[in-house]
This record gives structure tokens, sequence and C-alpha cells, in this order.
């Protein structure tokens, strides 16, 4: 029996192997444990661990106040027989292995159907960025469909091979076929989500003339980019929840920043730059009644009061040189 | 129709001089000045003699171009220039303390020879910003002072200006206009080059514009704004006041006859009478009096013109100019046919900030089998491509209104664009751009933009551009 205790990052901090059936392993705060966990949520004895005679562990739970996790699940007071597995004890996390454990590549995935379905959804998200990517070309440079999908299609691999690389890199875990496959699966599906979004919103935004929801849009479109890069951390690393958190938050930012100066430029106080509101779609039935002329000019009418507010805004910035006043 | 290409490149002749290339060479040439030119040409020098080639025949060449030297010599322009020499002064700005100048241009004594007139464009700067800015006049016998301003009048592009102890021989005035074809001369300082007269015929008052200007074909180079321009028995017809760039010898003169009324306003300098803040009020009501009379004027007659089913409007104002032409689309396989129309701005309330213009562009965007969802995108391209005409220095940024409008048979989304002068609250841009939602195969994108006018006005004339734009296949 194999027992590890996994730090905050998801990297073993302590190994220890027990032998011989019989063979008992106590957990818990106290210095007589066999494995002391620095855990304030722990017992001084918490859990206790036996290797059976078929090979097997019989995890107990020592009549704790917080209890005892396998798997996730609480362990009853009779204990449970485990091969191998997740322990919980206070908020520590101990691996346990035995000789039965296949030590193959694969670690456990946390959500069953990315395992389950890992191909499928890996073609569907490639297949799905490299559909808008074609698209894009066709739309913004009218060319033959044929030639708009040969130039997306390298588009969206180039991305997604970079993506990919980055975080095989980052993670260390590119020596096998299937973790490639783990990072390509979220990556694609994340980008495709995004980018799909992104186009549908603003279509939205103009089916229903309200220039906020094109600032919406960009807002599910970060949070779409945070969920994806929290997912791929939680799925395809061994990262904590808070680490994840933090690296995701931090991407987010730093993807939305980058984005922004690229789309706004970094001079907001631009004077010549004019907001059209939503893309004109034509041919297209209007969900909103339009209205007449007289109706939109008294809206125009107050602009002048935040073309003065801009004016403020400016002089504030600016001060007049002389003034004189 | 009548072209607007002419009137394109309208620049305003007040040149700055801001590399230091220019100020040396500048003060170079005042050197130069001082002798008068009549001699150069009279007597070839030693230098000269001592460069020609050896073996080609000198002695008779002398005599030959003292010749021509005394042709010239009794040529018009040399009358007309050394009667108004002593007329004319350079008028230069300084930026507080510097030594060198800014700006500079020209001006001319009238009246008792106490009074100065010279073109506001030339003082704007100083009118604008008193503390920063200060006046020089440099006189042809070298002397130089301060000068105070005592009157402006931007509609004409007019100024008085007078120092405390300078009195010149003044020049009269003619207050006619010059028949066309009448023989006349430009004075003034061009790019800091010294004392220039060139010769040019009159040509009469340029039609349809509401600024009274003489068309004057002869050569106008900046830094001679302001400065007199002549007929044949030497009175003063007109200031110059601007070019056309990039055009042969096109250039406009200000009547005398509106002199006149200048010189009855001008009193005290209007430093000591008036605030910074109300000398630019005062420039205000002016700007906004010349706006409201040519933008809000109603046109003699509805003019529009038919394109491909719309009807577009032509002349919404009077002293519109418009053009027809094609454009090249963002893509092979789109059309674009532009009708542009504009009242060119003749109004400057500072150096770079034209005052009381409209531009209004109406395109056809035509799909030569694009799909819709392909013509869509570049329609949207077409009408994302706004004019950048502002600086940061004049305006703030734009507040705009978009929405989704039903106009005279068809829809349109209408965006509206408004921002305010930083200096002149009063002052409005407007930028308007109506996009057709109605057709996949055929869209108008059509812009209005309206340069410096109050923000009732503009709103009027928004309305009747508006309500002038129909569809009518």
């Amino acid at each position: 029996m194999l027992v590890e205790q996994v730090g905050a990052l998801g990297h073993p901090i302590l190994r220890q192997r027990f032998s011989g059936a019989g063979a008992e392993c106590r957990v818990g705060q106290d210095l007589d444990c066999d494995i002391v966990v620095d855990d304030e949520h722990a017992a001084a004895q918490h859990a206790l661990l036996t290797l059976l005679e078929d090979g097997r562990v019989r995890v107990q739970d020592l009549g704790t106040h917080n209890g005892t996790r396998v798997g996730g699940k609480r362990v009853p007071p009779d204990g449970t027989v485990i091969e191998q597995g997740e322990i919980i004890v206070g908020h520590t996390r101990l691996h346990v292995r035995t000789r039965h454990t296949p030590i193959g590549q694969e670690r456990v995935f946390r959500r069953e159907f990315v395992q389950k379905y890992r191909t499928p959804l890996a073609a569907g998200g490639v297949a799905a960025c490299i559909a808008y990517a074609g698209f894009r070309q066709w739309l913004n440079a009218p060319s033959s469909l044929s030639r708009s999908l040969i130039t997306g299609t390298l588009i969206t691999l180039g991305v997604l091979a970079l993506w990919t690389a980055l975080w095989s890199l980052m993670t260390k875990l590119n020596k096998g076929r299937w973790e490639v496959r783990v990072h390509l699966t979220i990556a694609s599906m994340g980008a495709a989500f995004c980018a799909w979004g992104y186009w549908v919103g603003g279509l939205v935004a103009y089916a229903a003339q309200w220039s906020v929801l094109a600032q919406v849009g960009v807002v599910v479109v970060g949070a779409t980019a945070f969920v994806a890069l929290y997912l791929h951390l939680r799925e395809a690393t061994r990262y904590g929840r808070h680490i994840a958190l933090a690296f995701a938050g931090a991407s987010t930012i730093v993807i939305s920043a980058i984005a922004w100066v690229i789309a706004v430029g970094v001079d907001t106080s631009d004077v010549n730059r004019m907001d059209l509101g939503p893309d004109v779609r034509l041919e297209t039935r209007r969900v909103v009644p339009n209205r007449d002329i007289a109706e939109y000019l008294i809206e125009v009418d107050r602009l002048q009061r935040a073309a003065g507010r801009e004016r403020q805004k400016s002089l504030l910035d600016a001060p007049l040189a002389d003034a004189g006043d | 129709m009548k072209t607007i290409g002419l009137f394109i490149a309208l620049a305003c002749l007040s040149i700055r001089a801001t590399d230091s290339t220019a100020q040396t060479a500048g003060a170079a040439d005042r050197a130069e000045r001082l002798p008068p030119p009549a001699e150069t040409p009279a007597v070839p020098s030693p230098t000269d003699e001592q460069q020609r080639p050896p073996g080609e025949e000198t002695i008779d060449e002398a005599a030959i171009e003292a010749e021509i030297a005394a042709q010239e010599l009794s040529g018009e322009a040399q009358v007309r220039l050394d009667a108004a020499r002593d007329s004319v002064v350079q008028i230069q700005g300084f930026f507080e303390g510097s030594e060198s100048s800014a700006f500079h241009g020209s001006g001319f004594a009238v009246e008792d020879g106490r009074r100065i007139v010279t073109n506001y464009h030339v003082v704007a700067q100083a009118v604008m910003y008193p503390q920063q800015y200060r006046l020089k006049y440099l006189a042809s016998d070298g002397r130089e002072g301060p000068l105070h301003v005592l009157a402006i009048d931007v509609r004409n592009d007019l100024a008085i200006v007078a120092a405390d102890d300078l009195e010149l021989p003044p020049l009269k005035l003619r207050p006619d206009i010059p028949a066309q074809g009448e023989r006349a001369w430009s004075i003034g300082f061009p790019l800091n080059l010294g004392l220039t007269i060139t010769e040019g015929v009159a040509n009469g008052l340029v039609e349809n514009r509401i600024a009274e200007r003489i068309h004057y074909t002869g050569a106008i180079n900046g830094g001679m704004s302001g400065g007199p321009a002549l007929d044949r028995r030497g009175r003063v017809y007109g200031v110059n006041v601007s070019v056309v760039t990039n055009r042969q010898l096109v250039g406009f003169i200000v009547p005398a006859k509106h002199i006149p009324a200048l010189l009855a306003r001008a009193g005290e300098p209007l430093e000591k009478q008036f605030s910074a803040l109300q000398l630019r009020q005062r420039v205000t009501t002016q700007v906004l009096a010349y706006e409201s009379e040519v933008l809000e004027a109603e046109p003699s007659g509805a003019d529009t013109q038919p394109v491909r089913g719309f009807v577009l409007p032509t002349e919404i104002t009077p002293y519109v100019e418009c053009s027809t032409f094609d454009e090249r689309g963002p893509h092979v396989r789109v059309r674009v046919e532009v009708i542009s129309c504009r009242v060119p701005s003749q109004l400057s309330v500072q150096s770079g900030v034209p005052v009381a213009g409209l531009t209004m562009q109406h395109r056809i965007v035509r799909s030569a089998g694009l799909s819709p969802l392909q013509f869509e995108r570049q329609v949207n391209d077409v009408a994302a491509e706004t004019p950048r005409t502002g600086q940061p220095a004049h305006v703030a940024p734009f507040a705009c209104h978009d929405g989704l409008v039903s106009l005279d048979g068809f829809d349109a989304r209408i965006s509206t664009c408004v921002r305010q002068y930083r200096l002149f609250a009063e002052l409005y841009d407007f930028s308007v751009t109506v996009v057709s939602i109605d057709d996949e195969t055929q869209a108008l994108v059509s812009r209005l933009s309206l340069q410096g006018v109050a923000f009732d006005s503009g709103e009027r004339i928004l309305k009747r551009y508006l309500g002038a734009l129909q569809w009518k296949p």
C-alpha cells in the first residue's frame, strides 16, 4: 500500500509504503500517527487505513466530527474497502494505491463525461472552430467557399496547436497522447463557444437594437473564457481549486486587456472615434418596431448634454492652455 | 452642378514657420531686403564675371542686361511696390518668451496711418490666447514694436491692429470691385522671404459663395495674408486672404468695402476691453451669425438627385457644391457610387479650426453577386469609414446615439455623433450616418457632417436632411 499526501498544487509532498497483511496506517495530528497531518480540521486520531489480506485497503473513520471522505463520499462507521482512491482527512488529501491498482498514465478525471466522450468532444470542438474561422473568412473577404475553408482551417489549427502546446508545456504532462487530447478538447470547446457566441451576440444586439447588449456579449465571452480556462486547469492538470481559480482569473484579465487594447485602442480620448451602434443586418425581419424621425430627433436632443459631459471630461483631462478665465 | 474639386484644397495662407531652417532663412532674408531690389539686376556683379567660363564674350552682354533691367524698372510692378513699400508691415506672432516667430503675415496702414489692416486668421492665435502669444510689427525701415488688436471681423477674415508709436503713409481704399480682367497686384511677405509683389488679374467676385471673395489669378503664398491687393492706380481693392493649394494661381481677396465698417468699430485694444472669455463669445457670436445665414438658409428650390431608386438631397442649403463619381469599393465585387456635396468652410476661429462647414456624402453600395451576409459585411465596412477631421486640442470626443428609424419609403439605421469644441462651448460638430436596411443587393450609406455649428442649428439641418432622403423606385 502506497500512501501519498498531496499538496495544494496537486503534487505529492510525502510518500509512505506499508507492506504485509494487517499493516496499519494511522492518520491524524498526533505525533503518534504514521502520517502526521498539519491540518487544523483533522482530529488527533482521524482515520485508520488497514491493508487487508487480499491486498485491498480498509478505510475507517475514528469517530471524528468532520469525518473522512473517500472518493467524495463520507466513510460509513464500519469503514469502506478500496483498491485505490483519494482520501480526504480534514482538508488534507491522501492518495492510496495498492498492488491491484493499475498504474497507467491516465489519472482519474474529475468529470466522467470528459473521460467518456473526450474523442467526440475534441472532434466536435475542433470542427466548430474550423467552421467559425471558415465562416469569418468567407464573410470578410468574399472569395470561394473552398478557399475560405482552407484558410480558416489553417488559422484554426494554428491557434489550437498553440493553445494545446502551451498548456502541455505548462502542465508538464506532454508525455502521452491522451493529455494532448484532453487539452485539445477543452481548448477547442472553449474557443468555439467564445467565437460563435460573440457573433451570435452581435445578431441578438441587432435584433434588439440595444447597444448595451454588445457589451453584455463581451462580458459573456469573458466569462466563457474564464470557465474554459478553469475547467482546463481542473480537468487536465493537478492544480487545486484555488490555484486554478487564480490562474484562470489572471489569464482572463490578461486576455481581456489584450483584446481591449486591440479593439478599442489605447487612446480612449480619440476625438474622431464614433460609436455607430450594432452592425446593420439587411433584409432581416425586425424585432423592434422602428421609430419615426421625430421620435429619433428627441433622442438626438439629449446628445447636447452628453457632448457637454465629454467636453467637461476632456477639459479635466487636459485643461485649456490659456483659458484666461 | 459645380465641381468641388477646386475648393477641396482651399487652405488659409497663414503658414506657421515651425522648423528652424525656415527661421534662419527668414532672418537672412530680412537682411537682404534692405537694399532696393531694383539695383540687383541692373549691373552684373564682379563675382558673376569671374564665374563665367573663359572665352565667352562679355562686353556686349552687360549692356544688354542693363537695358533689360531699365525696362523692368519702368514696369508697373516696380512702381506699385515702391509706392506701397513704406505702408506695408510684416506681422509676427511669438509664443511666450520665444525669439523666433510662431506665425507671420502681412498688414498695411490705412486712414490716418495709425491703423493697420490685416486678416483675422493672422492674429487669431493672439486673440484667442492673449497670455501665450504676442504680436510684433516689422516695418520696411527696420522699426519694430508690439501690436494690439483693435477690432476683428471673423466673417470677412479681417482685423484692425495698431502700435502705440507707429505712423505709416496710409494706402487709399477702393470700395468697388475691380472689373474682370483688370490688372492687379498683391503685396506681402510670402514664406518669410521678404517684401514681395506679384502681378496678376482680378477676376471679379466668386460666384455662389456666401462670403464675398474676389478671385485673383496670380501668386499668393503663405505669409502674404493680410497684405494689400492693389489696382492700377495704387488703391487697395482688397486684402489677400487665401489660395487654393496644389492648383495654379487661384487666389482669393477680401473686398476692401468691408474695411471702413471695421475701422469705425476699432477703438481701444480688445485685450483691454474684454476678458478672454468675452472675446471668445464675441467670436462665437460672429461665427453663429454667419453659420445660420449660410447653412440654415432655405434653398431656392429643393434640389434632389435620383440615383438607383433613391432620391437624395443635394442642395439642402444654398451654396452647396456637388460632384458625382465612382469610388473603388472595399472589395472588387462591391460597386460604390458617390454623390459628394459640401459648403466649404471659409471661416476659421483659429488657425486649423475651420467652422461653419457642411459635408454630405451619399454612397450607393451595390453588390455584384455577393451573398447577402457577405454584402452586409461590406456595407458595414463602408459605413464604418468615418472621417478623422478633429484635433484633440480643439474638440472633445464624440457622444453618439443610434437607432432604427423609418424614413420616407425605407428604413435605416441612423447614428448621430456630436462633439463640442473645447474652447467654444457653443460650437458643435455633427456627424450623422444613415444606412438603409431594406435591400440585400443595394444599400445607401449617407453621411452628413457639420463643422462648428450651434446645436439647435445642427438639429434643424439634420431634420431637413433626414426629411429629404427618399426611396422612390
